[in-house]
């Protein structure tokens, strides 16, 4: 193999799980904390809260874990097949809602219009769209003190296919910044520091999860919001759309 | 009744630090960034300042050297309380505690809400 893509190959895990350990401090602690609090407190609303970080810190996990063994071909690949993109989004939606509601955050789908099939593994795709709205999710309250936010999964046609992705009132949130956090990602505390005032994790596993399914994650517009999508191509299957 | 400022980038984080301080009698203004940091510190002069140095755009550091600059706020006592552990500022220890007056700093994973409590108790009473 080429060395250069040997070194390649082995930094990008590595990097990744010092992006994924920096990032499971906070739900880790999350919990711990809570938890706390409703002890002091006699506090079963608390409880649940418990229940809903750590579901969310599991799927991280999940995303990292399949990020992994799809770049480094463990054990299956995410073949593409036909794909309905609005019900990824729907599911995307429904797995993120408590977890938005623990942060004030407003959970949109914006799906405009009927689209055809894409081609994308489901389940990949899935994943990866949740990472990125999970950490969206944390990082919108972090931009100002405000208290009413919205984040919007969104799909929506462009000249090559059809993009998806996750988007929301972020200016710093540019193609620049992205590249920026690319090379810093494993080596910085805060890769993306306009951004978010984590590693980013869910951003960059969710990265790692398009590169394995031949996707490329780009800075996107989806009408005046910021954020990042994928371009799927269209598949011709037949289908009731 | 004193104040406290907040500043805290995690939704969840905060509510949590707020529902313990709160209940021991004092006014917590939450922030999620510096520069609402700044703003409200110019607004409701605290009496005690507990920050994050992790924040999105400008960091927590950057807050204290712009805070501690106006000289009615070089006196307010400053607690980091942090994801981030202190054993990556050894080279720069000294700077945090006599250039940016903090009197305590608390690294999050290890400091549970009882000692949060204690330590904001002892520095302000």
């Amino acid at each position: 193999m080429d060395p250069a893509r040997q070194t390649k190959d082995y930094i990008l895990p590595h990097q990744l799980l010092l992006s994924i350990a920096e990032q499971m401090k906070l739900p880790l602690l999350q919990i711990v904390r809570q938890a706390e609090l409703a002890r002091l407190n006699n506090d079963l609303v608390g409880v649940n809260d418990i229940r809903t970080l750590a579901d969310n810190a599991l799927q991280l996990i999940d995303a990292y874990s399949l990020s992994l063994q799809l770049n480094n071909n463990l054990s299956f690949q995410l073949a593409p097949q036909s794909t309905s993109i609005a019900s990824v989004l729907y599911d995307a939606n429904r797995q993120l809602e408590a977890f938005a509601k623990m942060y004030n955050v407003q959970l949109e789908l914006n799906i405009g219009g009927r689209f055809e099939p894409v081609l994308a593994h489901k389940q990949g795709l899935e994943s990866a769209i949740i990472g990125l709205a999970s950490a969206f999710i944390e990082t919108l309250p972090a931009q100002s003190s405000g208290s009413n936010f919205k984040l919007q999964l969104a799909t929506h046609r462009c000249r090559y296919g059809i993009v998806a992705g996750v988007y929301a009132d972020i200016p710093g949130l540019r193609s620049e910044a992205l590249r920026r956090g690319r090379k810093l990602y494993g080596r910085s505390r805060q890769p993306l520091v306009d951004v978010s005032h984590t590693s980013g994790a869910g951003i960059f596993v969710a990265d790692a999860i398009f590169k394995a399914m031949k996707l490329k994650m780009h800075a996107s517009r989806h009408r005046h919001l910021y954020g990042l999508g994928v371009v799927l191509k269209t598949s011709s299957q037949l289908s009731l759309v | 009744m004193q104040t406290i400022l907040l500043i805290e980038p995690d939704a969840v984080l905060a509510r949590i630090y707020n529902a313990i301080l709160q209940p021991k009698g004092y006014n917590v203004i939450l922030v999620a960034g510096a520069q609402d940091a700044v703003v409200a510190a110019d607004n409701l002069k605290p009496d005690l300042v507990i920050c994050e140095l992790q924040l999105v755009s400008h960091s927590g550091i950057e807050f204290l050297y712009e805070f501690r600059s106006y000289p009615d706020w070089r006196d307010v006592p400053v607690i980091v309380l942090s994801l981030v552990p202190l054993v990556e500022f050894n080279d720069s220890l000294y700077g945090l505690n006599e250039r940016l007056g903090v009197v305590k700093y608390l690294y999050k994973p290890t400091t549970g809400l009882a000692e949060l409590a204690r330590e904001v108790s002892y520095v302000i009473g």
